[in-house]
């Protein structure tokens, strides 16, 4: 070990020196005397392995930023598609000390939270070490390094590739410094969105932990419905495409905007990371980086700071204007494509923007995309989009297969995005009719070589069954408005509190949620994200008003492909009114319900949801809730028992 | 009492913490513009008000009948109830008058007058409109042009800022008394690991004993 720490001396200022904190370069002679590969993930180039330290030390810490003032009006320019799309590496399993325990290990620094709920019945197999901490980041030749909170010193982070029935665990440990100019916050608590988790390692907003200290979290990866099905739960329940990232209450935008979030994929017989014609498996592309690509689309507005770097600009708690469209942490990357199909996980770090989609070919015509799941959840069937864009709300994720053999070799095809970018170099029309300033990367299509793997057979036309329907207990409404007094961001008229529980079910139970926000003074989109849940959408209608606000009419809205699938993000634009069902299962605790708007989020509009266990604690906690929202002056939710007379 | 003292007398931790007392953190961020106190003293907003200090920034108007009053009322209580140890010695209030025009000092003074908000460590300020607009933007925007354009959009809503260690969070004082209180505590200069462990210890505590009683986890 000791001579790895010298070697890592001597790189660390050659490394800085380069200007590149990041990958910690050693040979390969050295790599195997010091017998690091279990704890480490090597990537195999030509002359070098560069080893990416997880768990044993962190990057050097790069200097902190200078923030940049006034705003500037655009980001520097680039040239478009120098850089090479990034894969995202997976994260590789390591031994932690000390050795992950039920019970919070405080005594070690471990974070305070309640005992692992599945840890006796799903004890951890794999475990994983994340660490948050500062580094720099280039996203793109032309630009200087980006200072930016990261995990294992990686933008974007590990994806972490698991499969269901082997549970995980994860130590997200708090490097952050405590000192320091931007206005984020160094406290973290992590969500990994959408998965069936417990609520301990959910990452509940006022769970956060401070610089020094980590927290275990246990990923059970077993679908819903363990109680009923016995074993991992109900196989229908599969999702696939999850992301982790930073929850801090009030703070989500700006740590999100900084870089602390990253994809996790599960896989099971269906969808098995292979290609290969096993039992079950639908054989999409699914070789992870190589035909199975997540790609992470996130926007910031640049800025040229003293210190010779070009920071992500940001100001207060909510970041700034954005005007460039960053893929898999480059700025309009270039992806050599075989002439096969590949499956793109795509994914909207955000904070704020809802990005909009579509394929252009070099004729500049639209080139038709397969959608196959929505939010991580199969479809029934896969649909195409080729006539409209396709929308991602913030936090969606969408897996699209695009099957490049109908190009011809040495042709392009392009990603648009509705929205223009700056881009600041002249640059002529990629493709007649689209700007250059709507490109978000660029596909170059060669012949598949011999070593590459072969095509997969055609999309099944029926990809899932879906979980038998849900017969609701109950039905509950959450408004979703910017209105009273103060005028403010509230659900069902409250403001974020994680001190307050605004609704409590029933473990077991299921429930008719409506989502609204056809009140007059809502007219805004709020991508409203249910944790722990995958909920179906059942209707979706909008509200028609005169100038004066009253009703004309309340339209039924036919509901999109993207929407009859299994969601987690609803949009939930103004005057609309959504009517979702969702069965909660197998685990208890504390939950919550947001405009994934991370601004929005960050000005409150959150609610805190439990799932409780008996039905004494459901009748104490509606009690509670009642009595907190009449002294508030709010009309009460479940009424004297009179409505839900069946449990409270 | 000289600034630095702040910081490092008894009972002030960050004399141990990571950071130097009185080291500004936050002049690019908040503009140093020029205003007026309920007294008619001139100050400069960064240089007089923020600078190495942790304050709470809100924003009112005289004449305003109904959440400026409220949210007034809502902070003279606090103070009362659990921050008047630490008003005026390291936390400051500071409310900027939205209508400069129509507030002048008098007409701020005798607003504090009327809500006995005369205390120690608050101030009220009228300055120039164009000022108070850069401010309103620095401190509330959303980069969306129905919350910015609003004067109305940002009463209730709190900004705590601790300039020595660059803290900047929001609250909603109309949140409960404990929200409101942790809020305020956030900001707080971080207190060194060793007694954040020990923090942390106390919480782990406290969740036990909670489950031992109600059979779940009650605080936050």
């Amino acid at each position: 070990m000791s001579e790895l720490t010298t070697n890592r001396n001597e790189r660390d200022a050659e490394t800085q020196e380069a200007g590149d904190a990041q990958p910690l370069t050693v040979n390969r002679r050295t790599l195997i005397k010091t017998g690091v590969i279990a704890g480490a993930a090597a990537v195999i180039t030509s002359k070098k392995t560069t080893v990416f330290a997880q768990g044993s030390g962190n990057p050097p810490t790069p200097a902190p930023p200078i923030l940049c003032d006034p705003r500037p009006a655009n980001s520097p320019a680039t040239t478009p598609f120098v850089d090479n799309l990034p894969i995202p590496l997976p994260s590789i399993p390591t031994l932690l000390n000390p050795f992950p325990t039920r019970s919070a290990n405080t005594n070690a620094g471990e974070a305070a939270r309640d005992d692992h709920q599945a840890w006796n019945t799903f004890p951890p197999l794999v475990f994983y070490h994340s660490i948050a901490a500062p580094s720099l980041h280039q996203f793109h030749q032309d630009l200087s390094p980006t200072y930016l909170w990261t995990f294992n010193g990686r933008y974007p982070a590990q994806t972490f590739l698991g499969i269901y029935g082997v549970p995980a665990l994860v130590r997200f440990r708090n490097n952050l410094p405590i000192d320091h100019p931007v206005p984020a916050i160094p406290e973290l608590t992590i969500h990994m969105h959408n998965g069936h988790t417990p609520s301990e390692s959910d990452g509940f907003a006022g769970d956060f932990f401070g610089t020094g200290l980590w927290k275990d979290n246990h990923y059970p990866n077993v679908y819903a419905g363990v109680d009923q099905f016995g074993g991992i739960g109900d196989p229908r329940e599969a999702m696939r495409s999850f992301w982790y990232h930073d929850h801090r209450a009030e703070f989500t935008a700006p740590n999100n905007y900084l870089g602390l979030n990253g994809q996790y994929i599960l896989y099971n017989q269906k969808d098995p990371g292979h290609e290969f014609a096993t039992p079950g498996s639908l054989r999409l592309p699914c070789y992870y980086g190589v035909t199975d690509i997540p790609l992470h689309l996130h926007a910031i507005l640049f800025c040229p700071t003293a210190n010779g770097r070009n920071e992500a600009y940001i100001t207060g708690a909510v970041p700034g204007q954005v005007d460039k469209w960053i893929i898999n942490g480059k700025i309009q990357p270039k992806f050599t494509v075989r002439r096969r199909k590949y499956r793109f996980r795509v994914l909207n770090t955000g904070p704020a923007k809802e990005w909009n989609i579509s394929l252009i070919g070099s004729d500049g015509l639209q080139k038709p995309m397969t959608v196959v799941a929505t939010d991580g959840n199969f479809t029934e069937q896969p649909f195409d989009i080729s006539n409209r864009t396709l929308l991602i709300p913030v936090a969606s994720r969408f897996d699209v297969i695009i099957d490049f053999s109908q190009f011809a070799a040495g042709t392009s095809v392009y990603l648009r995005e509705a929205q223009a970018q700056f881009v600041g170099v002249a640059t002529p029309d990629p493709a007649p009719g689209l700007p250059i300033g709507n490109v978000a990367m660029r596909f170059d299509v060669v012949n598949r070589e011999s070593w590459f793997p072969a095509d997969t057979p055609p999309i099944p036309a029926d990809l899932i069954d879906m979980p038998d329907p849900i017969v609701p207990d109950d039905s509950f409404t959450w408004r979703f408005t910017r209105d009273g007094d103060p005028l403010r961001f509230r659900i069902n008229g409250q403001v974020f509190d994680h001190n307050r529980i605004d609704h409590a079910v029933l473990k077991g139970s299921s429930e008719e949620w409506v989502l609204a926000n056809d009140v007059i003074a809502g007219n805004w989109t709020h991508p409203v994200h249910i944790h722990f849940e995958e909920g179906r959408i059942m209707s979706r209608t909008h509200t028609n008003r005169d100038a004066s606000g009253n009703i004309v009419s309340v339209n039924n809205i036919p509901l999109l492909p993207e929407e009859l699938g299994r969601r987690d993000v609803y949009r939930l634009p103004g005057q609309d009114r959504l009517v979702i069902q969702l069965r909660f299962r197998d685990f208890l605790g504390r939950y919550l319900i947001h405009c994934h708007n991370m601004n929005h989020e960050d000005d409150f509009m959150m609610v805190r949801w439990d799932i409780v266990g008996s039905v004494e604690e459901l009748t104490r906690k509606r009690r509670e809730i009642d009595e907190r929202r009449m002294l508030a002056g709010l009309p009460a939710q479940y009424g004297n028992g009179a409505k839900k007379g069946r449990l409270v | 009492m000289k600034r630095r003292e702040l910081f490092t007398g008894p009972g002030q931790p960050s004399a141990s913490t990571c950071c130097k007392p009185g080291v500004s953190r936050m002049a690019t961020l908040i503009p140093n513009a020029l205003f007026r106190t309920q007294d008619n003293k001139e100050v400069r907003f960064y240089d007089d008000i923020i600078k190495g200090k942790q304050v709470m920034v809100m924003m009112m108007y005289a004449n305003c009948e109904n959440f400026c009053p409220l949210a007034t009322k809502r902070m003279v209580d606090l103070h009362h109830q659990a921050l008047a140890h630490r008003m005026g010695k390291d936390l400051f209030l500071v409310n900027v008058s939205l209508k400069p025009e129509q507030d002048d000092p008098a007409t701020l003074k005798s607003y504090a007058e009327m809500h006995r908000a005369l205390l120690p460590g608050w101030t009220f300020l009228s300055g120039d409109r164009y000022d108070v607009d850069t401010l309103r933007y620095r401190f509330f925007s959303h980069d969306h042009i129905g919350i910015d354009e609003d004067v109305d959009q940002h009463a209730g809503l709190m900004k705590i800022i601790n300039d020595p260690v660059g803290r900047w969070f929001h609250a909603d004082v109309f949140a409960s008394t404990r929200t409101v209180l942790e809020h305020i505590q956030w900001s707080d200069p971080p207190k060194p690991l060793a007694e954040r462990l020990k923090e942390n210890r106390k919480l782990q505590e406290r969740i036990e004993r909670d489950r031992a009683v109600y059979g779940y986890r009650k605080i936050a």
